[in-house]
């Protein structure tokens, strides 16, 4: 009887170690790896389907991936191509509108994100001058991928150039004026 | 001898009275931009700085003039080398002399243009902390900047921007030429423009501080070597800085480079652009 209840045992725990096994096998994750290709248009496609295959965590390094593809044939048209595939992700729940605003107007538009903020100047800006214009830096880094190296947007990219300088200057003195009031 | 920071910045003060005197600033107030950085008040105190500073320059071009004839009458003298000489000494102090008179000018002139400087400053600085301060956010801030259109493919704004270092009567003298169009000018333009001249202006002010300070100094130091009748490389060297201040020198012109030649065609709008 001992014997008996023994194999028994034995099974139940052989038979669950192998739905373990399984169940492992079921929920390993998808391969996420980066788009091999170098046209942008098959990168997307590619991207586009691990997207919609559970690599959505990955979304940041499969941007950055397609802008590097695009770095290597580099057009105006290629605005188009990465507005349409953030309206894309922003319609299949990926990223949310917002998100899929700043992915654009951070590498495409000549205006600055970092200086989004509702509160004036003086009681907002002037506090916190130099971590904005740090923030603004790093972006014009990135429109100048965006802008000049992805979509040929000399102009553009030139635009963005001189008003970060405009805004130095300005909220140089502004902010000198500012603290001079207190 | 320390004569040579004072002079510097008495240069610098040259520059910036020459640029001055251009009368029609006060045309500015022909067009009031939409946000109000130069209403009739702060022209009135370009204007009022103008005039300082169109005195001053005045007072100090003859004496200016004179200098430059002694210093040639010197060098054709041969003095250099041969300060020993009774008649060396007599041009060196003739100099020396015209020297002090020069500082004498700046140092009776030099409080009104303090004053009037101070108030311009004053002016802008209320204005710039009312109207960019107050009432923008940094985002309407940008899009004041970015104008009507921020697809990067307008004009190029105004031919100067910031603190450049280059001459302060050059530098005026664009922002006289900014002002002075102003009807063509717009906000973008205008809140660069006020930030360039207050930012200025603040310098200048210290700067003002600071030479009067030196003057006594320089004035106690040239008569000593009045006492001794020599004349100091330092003096020969402002006389050249102020004369190609007073009567122009280009080789310290900064242009500022244009913009790289625009994209043609239509530029892409995307719906996700803000």
């Amino acid at each position: 009887m001992n014997t008996l209840n023994r194999i028994n045992t034995l099974r139940t725990l052989a038979v669950a170690l192998l739905s373990l096994a399984l169940s492992a096998c079921a929920t390993k994750p998808p391969p996420c790896g980066s788009p091999a290709t170098k046209n942008l248009d098959d990168a997307i496609a590619i991207v586009q389907r691990s997207l919609d295959n559970g690599c959505a965590s990955h979304f940041d390094r499969y941007y950055d991936d397609l802008l590097t593809i695009a770095e290597g044939d580099p057009k105006p048209e290629n605005k188009r191509i990465f507005s349409e595939f953030l309206v894309w992700a922003s319609d299949e729940g990926l990223i949310s509108q917002r998100q899929a605003k700043d992915y654009y107007n951070r590498y495409f538009n000549v205006k600055f994100v970092a200086l989004a903020s509702d509160y004036n100047n003086c009681s907002h800006t002037c506090p916190r001058r130099d971590r904005v214009m740090l923030q603004m830096e790093r972006e014009l880094s990135d429109k100048e991928r965006g802008l000049l190296r992805v979509s040929l947007d000399n102009a553009g990219y030139y635009r963005a150039d001189e008003l970060y300088q405009e805004v130095e200057l300005v909220l140089e003195a502004t902010c000198t004026a500012c603290e001079a009031g207190r | 001898m320390n004569a040579l920071p004072a002079w510097r910045r008495l240069c610098g003060l040259f520059g910036f009275a020459i640029a001055l005197t251009i009368p029609a600033i006060g045309s500015a107030q022909d067009t009031a931009p939409t946000i109000r950085l130069f209403p009739t008040t702060v022209v009135e105190d370009l204007r009022q700085t103008s005039s300082v500073a169109r005195e001053m320059e005045t007072g100090l071009q003859e004496v200016i003039g004179r200098l430059d004839q002694q210093q040639l009458l010197y060098q054709e003298s041969k003095c250099d080398g041969a300060e020993a000489d009774p008649g060396c000494q007599r041009l060196s102090r003739q100099l020396g002399a015209t020297y002090l008179e020069m500082l004498g000018i700046m140092e009776e002139r030099l409080p009104d243009m303090e004053h009037t400087v101070n108030n311009t400053r004053l002016s802008l600085e209320k204005r710039l902390r009312s109207e960019i301060g107050n009432k923008m956010t940094s985002w309407t801030l940008q899009e004041t900047l970015l104008g009507g259109n921020p697809q990067g493919a307008e004009e190029p704004g105004p031919s100067m921007r910031g603190r450049s270092g280059m001459r302060l009567s050059e530098r005026f003298r664009q922002y006289y030429q900014l002002v002075a169009s102003s009807g063509s000018q717009n906000d973008q333009s205008l809140a660069v423009l006020a930030s360039d001249i207050y930012l200025d202006m603040d310098e200048t002010s210290e700067l003002i501080a600071r030479t009067r300070e030196e003057i006594a100094r320089a004035t106690l130091i040239e008569q000593l070597n009045q006492s001794f009748g020599t004349i100091t490389p330092e003096m020969m060297e402002v006389v050249g800085g102020v004369k190609s201040i007073l009567f122009g020198d280009e080789a310290g012109y900064v242009q500022v480079a244009g913009p790289p030649p625009s994209y043609t065609e239509p530029a892409y709008v995307s719906p996700l652009a803000q």
